[in-house]
């Protein structure tokens, strides 16, 4: 078949011996081709054979740095390295511009072959002479039908390659979310998993893990307390043991054990009391952990290097102290794992308190200004301190710590900080919705009670928040907002109905949780800085100079009890078996009824 | 005043495309090293004013091809302006923004909130279908740098039966839904990555890809522009849209003689002969009950292929390379690090450090392939069904003409119609071939036919 247009002057007829001009054009076609097939020979011989001196896979230079590292002051072999770098790259670079040479003679070549090749078909072209006609609509239905059984032949061949492909292919990636949150709840990818099963639900009940209790509100539904308490006459006392090291951190409690933190610049501690006799089981020191840091920051006295509370998953208890050393230990006090998170950037030191969930460890640190993303949010496995995932937070220094809720369907990590009130998917820590309600320096932690988070922006307002959202959530999903009141410190509590907050000098205030309407409030005059705690329907408040008052947790106002320690208290209580774990200044409380077996320390 | 406000306008504008052209993402440092900066992106990026004269080249070409194949009819012409296209298009701009991708990018935009099709590209989309709707496939003919170098590859054409060009063509219509559905997902542009050509416009590439390439050039020399007819996936819509082209190119400018001298003149397979309306209408049973089948059919093919299409999505995920690295990160058997950190084994490392996050985004693009391989195979099922539908018709000619969608319109067959030679003065009327006139109603200089084909069933 000729595929140009005849010369206008040519006859029909094919010449029967090929001209001198149709010679020199074809023997220049093929010596054009066999000089392309000749460089291109050339051009992959070299790139198989120069593959092994590209410069970022050369193993010679691998090892020798490797060497290097070993004996870093050695200089014949910084020279040599250099010398084998200087090498390497040259003949890559050789290699290079030889490929581009080649690349261009290629070209070259090519164009000589179709021009010369042209020029030789055009001499021996042969016009158009159609034969015999076939008959066109047989041919046209002939055509079809082969046309229509390639097109079958063709999908069934893609069909049968397509499931050939298919069915072997067996995906490890979970299909949905919920096989992948149990993927990583059995821990994919790492090499140990948890050893010992975590705590059932009922034998969690009965613990106080973290700051503010299981879930961040310090609501015990299945504690009493005794309906009299006198520490000077031993009256609702089992015991109170002395602690060296003053701390502002909390009691958390676990397995009958109570865990406190203490330190300072010099030492710092994790403390284990029996939550029975007061019995100080262990005390391990926490120091010259890797990447600690050599001098230790300088943190106002005001916090110290022991305010944020510790964690408990039931199996392992973990502690963080101001200067960013973090540790796990075992409950029998064996350490498990110790490391720095990086010496917080925070004005007035780090406070914010671990949480646990799960088997995995939650580590806030809220610090330095917004502007410079130094505030994160960890997730590190519990067993090994491995990080999971991190957050960076757009927010400066914060002293509140999270909590963990299930809403709308996900379980959500709701921190606050700066302006903003956060959630986190805490699968991932994908970003789930946020809130613009907060201002000035937030140290007040939020709660989740009667499908509502309760935020505190220190000094301005209480606001309520519908945590089933998505993306900027601060125009529609604030329920109400109170602003009478409010405190700079201690968190809100609640019991599902009612949302008490005391603010710092002293004033209770109890709002309806669904509407935010006042039901009453009260001065009872004592500088608070601890969050209250409420015991089935007893709420008890802990002033700062040691009184404690107790309320009906209700409708009315209704004191039921005071009593004096004599003591500092700074530390929120922990409610566990009918009893308050409180701390004081110099020492550890343990108020309830009294059992045989408790003893005081002075 | 008006005068000096002309001309601070000009200078300012002067000053901006000078700007446009000095600037640069990364500068250099202050001082003077004598050191060149390597150009990291092939092609490098353009300033803004440089695109725009892309759009501009582009639509200028495309308005002179269609002079040229309607107008002039001039054969020489559009294989000057294809070897233009060639150089510009092809070896200047190295391929890249070219039409042949741009689906892609327009997927991507519809199923990517983030991203947004970028003006210049969703011209280069658009300009030659829009062309396509008014005058066929004169982007190919003269404008497309692929095409432009298999035209100018072409040696020795061997004719391609044409009931096996017909039986594959709904391959480029495959390989344009394999390109959406990789592109909506956020995978990969994969028409880009494996494009055969492109390597040899930058004069690099991988060894393999480069392999490829060189076995379309040397099929090209004999196979008349194999990937145009058997694989490009741009020109499954040019061939859609040039169905229903306002005009179409015209072997003859006046009137068929049916003297059978273009019969073998297209190296492509373009040209149709006449075929006459069947004598006897009951020939067309067959025919008829063959549509009804393929009809009935037709959802069941759809359904059954986009069963497939779901099946193959997972292991069609691994192109993303964070489905890959999960695949990697959970696989039991995982080899240890090697000496030379590679990227794979330094993204293997990353994701120990945040596996969770990696698993999450693996799970959601693997749950986005699903989807979208339910659409992608029903797609498949819908070409293929047309596809035999269309193989039912049996359509009536009267004159050798070209297929409206396979015809590139390059006009080399312009010549071998006599009457073409009449127009030109070659030869006098006493030298046409006596074939037995059908006249139709256009004027006797070469113009544009607006005709249909008509089926008969």
């Amino acid at each position: 078949m000729s595929s140009s247009a005849p010369a206008g002057n040519e006859t029909g007829n094919q010449p029967s011996a090929p001209s001198p001009l149709y010679i020199a054009w074809r023997t220049s076609a093929i010596a054009s081709a066999v000089f392309c097939a000749v460089v291109a020979l050339a051009m992959l011989v070299r790139d198989l054979t120069s593959r092994k001196e590209d410069p970022l896979n050369s193993h010679t230079l691998a090892a020798l740095k490797q060497q290097l590292l070993a004996s870093p002051n050695d200089e014949s072999l910084k020279q040599k390295i250099r010398e084998l770098d200087l090498q390497v790259r040259h003949d890559y670079f050789t290699v290079l511009r030889f490929k581009q040479t080649g690349a261009w003679l290629l070209v070259i070549g090519t164009a000589v072959f179709l021009y010369s090749a042209r020029k030789a078909g055009r001499l021996r072209e042969t016009p158009p002479l159609p034969g015999p006609a076939p008959d066109p609509a047989e041919s046209h239905l002939r055509a079809a039908a082969r046309a229509r059984n390639t097109a079958g032949a063709a999908m069934v061949l893609l069909a049968i390659a397509s499931l050939g492909l298919a069915i072997p292919h067996r995906s490890r990636v979970p299909a949905t979310e919920a096989e992948l949150e149990r993927l990583l709840a059995g821990g994919a990818g790492t090499e140990t998993n948890a050893s010992e099963p975590l705590p059932t639900a009922t034998e969690a009940a009965a613990t106080w893990p973290r700051f503010l209790g299981p879930t961040g509100n310090a609501f015990a539904t299945n504690v009493s307390i005794p309906d009299a308490i006198d520490p000077t006459n031993k009256v609702g006392v089992c015991w109170r043991t002395s602690v060296e090291v003053f701390g502002y951190s909390s009691p958390v409690v676990s397995g009958g054990r109570v865990f406190l933190t203490s330190g300072d610049e010099t030492n710092r501690y994790v403390l284990c009391y029996d939550g029975n006799s007061g019995e100080l089981l262990w005390k391990r020191l926490v120091r010259d952990l890797p990447g600690s840091p050599q001098k230790q920051p300088e943190i106002p006295a005001g916090t110290g290097f022991a305010a944020p509370s510790p964690a408990t998953d039931g199996q392992r208890v973990y502690a963080i102290f101001g200067n960013g050393d973090l540790a796990a230990f075992k409950f029998d006090g064996t350490l498990l794992w110790g490391k720095n998170m990086g010496v917080p950037d925070n004005p007035y030191g780090h406070a914010q308190s671990l949480l646990v969930w799960r088997d995995r460890l939650i580590v806030p640190m809220d610090q330095s200004e917004a502007a410079k993303n130094r505030s994160k949010l960890f997730m590190l496995e519990g067993a090994t301190g491995k990080v999971i995932w991190e957050k960076t937070r757009p927010v400066p220094s914060s002293w509140a710590t999270p909590i963990v809720i299930e809403a709308g369907g996900l379980t959500q990590i709701i921190t606050l900080g700066g302006s903003w009130v956060i959630s986190y998917n805490a699968v991932d820590g994908t970003e789930l919705w946020r809130a613009e309600c907060l201002s000035g320096e937030i140290a007040p932690s939020p709660i989740f009670a009667a499908d509502l988070v309760f935020a505190i922006s220190p000094n301005d307002r209480i606001i309520a928040i519908r945590p089933d959202g998505r993306g900027d959530v601060t125009k529609t999903h604030l329920a109400w907002s109170y602003d009478e009141n409010i405190p700079d410190i201690p968190s809100p509590v609640s019991n599902g109905t009612f949302v008490f907050v005391v603010s710092t000098p002293g004033v209770v205030t109890c709002l309806d949780a669904k509407t935010g309407a006042k039901v009453w409030d009260h001065d009872f005059e004592l500088e608070v800085n601890a969050t209250p705690a409420i015991a089935r329907d007893r709420i008890i408040i802990a002033g700062k100079k040691g009184r404690v008052v107790i309320l009906q947790a209700g409708a009315e106002l209704k004191e039921l009890t005071q009593f004096d320690l004599g003591e500092e208290i700074f530390a929120s209580p922990a409610l566990v078996a009918d009893k308050i774990y409180l701390r004081t200044a110099a020492a550890l409380y343990c108020i309830g009824e009294a059992r045989p077996n408790a003893q005081s320390t002075p | 005043m008006r005068g000096r406000s002309f001309y601070s306008l000009v200078l300012s504008g002067a000053a901006a495309v000078w700007n446009a052209v000095a600037e640069q993402r990364f500068p250099p440092p202050e001082f003077e090293s004598g050191h060149q900066l390597p150009v990291t992106t092939v092609p490098p990026p353009r300033a803004l004013w440089q695109e725009y004269a892309d759009v501009a080249v582009l639509l200028v070409c495309l308005g002179l091809a269609c002079y040229l194949v309607y107008r002039r009819r001039s054969r020489r012409g559009v294989w000057w302006l294809s070897i233009f296209s060639l150089i510009y298009f092809g070896f200047y701009r190295k391929g890249c923004i070219c039409p042949i991708g741009a689906p892609q990018n327009v997927a991507l935009g519809f199923f990517e909130p983030a991203y947004a099709v970028p003006v210049v590209v969703a011209v280069f989309f658009i300009a030659p279908l829009l062309v396509a709707l008014f005058a066929g496939r004169t982007f190919c003919a003269a404008v497309c740098p692929h095409g432009a170098l298999q035209d100018l590859l072409l040696i020795k054409p061997v004719k391609v039966p044409t009931w096996l060009e017909t039986g594959l063509s709904v391959i480029p219509y495959i390989y344009l839904g394999t390109g959406v559905f990789f592109a909506a997902a956020g995978s990969a542009f994969v028409i880009c990555r494996y494009d055969p050509f492109v390597p040899f416009f930058r004069l690099s590439g991988g060894l393999t890809i480069l392999a490829v390439g060189g076995g379309f050039i040397f099929v090209s020399m004999f196979v008349g522009r194999p990937y145009c007819r058997f694989l490009c996936p741009y020109g499954a819509l040019l061939r859609l849209t040039s169905l229903v082209s306002k005009w179409r190119v015209r072997i003859t400018p006046d009137f068929c003689t049916k003297c059978r001298l273009c019969e073998e003149s297209c190296p492509f397979g373009a040209i149709r002969a006449p075929v006459p309306p069947p004598a006897n209408p009951m020939e067309l049973s067959p025919d008829r009950r063959r549509l009804g089948l393929f009809l009935v059919a037709l959802p069941a093919l759809i359904a059954v292929f986009a069963l497939i299409g779901n099946r193959v999505a997972a292991p069609a995920a691994l192109v993303h390379p964070t489905v890959a690295l999960a695949e990697r990160y959970l696989d039991p058997a995982k080899p240890p690090p090697p000496k030379v950190p590679t990227p794979d084994s330094l993204a293997l490392e990353r994701a120990d450090h945040d596996p969770a996050s990696v698993l999450s985004e693996a799970v959601r693009i693997k749950r986005r392939f699903s989807r979208a391989g339910w659409w992608f195979g029903g797609w498949v099922g819908l070409v293929i069904g047309v596809r035999l539908i269309s193989l039912t018709a049996r359509p009536v000619r009267a004159d050798y003409e070209p297929d409206r969608g396979s015809c590139f319109a390059c006009g080399r067959c312009f010549m071998f119609c006599p009457n073409e030679r009449l127009r030109l003065g070659l030869i006098s009327p006493s030298e046409l071939p006596g074939a037995e006139p059908s006249r139709t109603d256009t004027p006797l200089v070469a113009s544009v036919d607006t005709g249909k084909p008509k089926i008969a069933l």
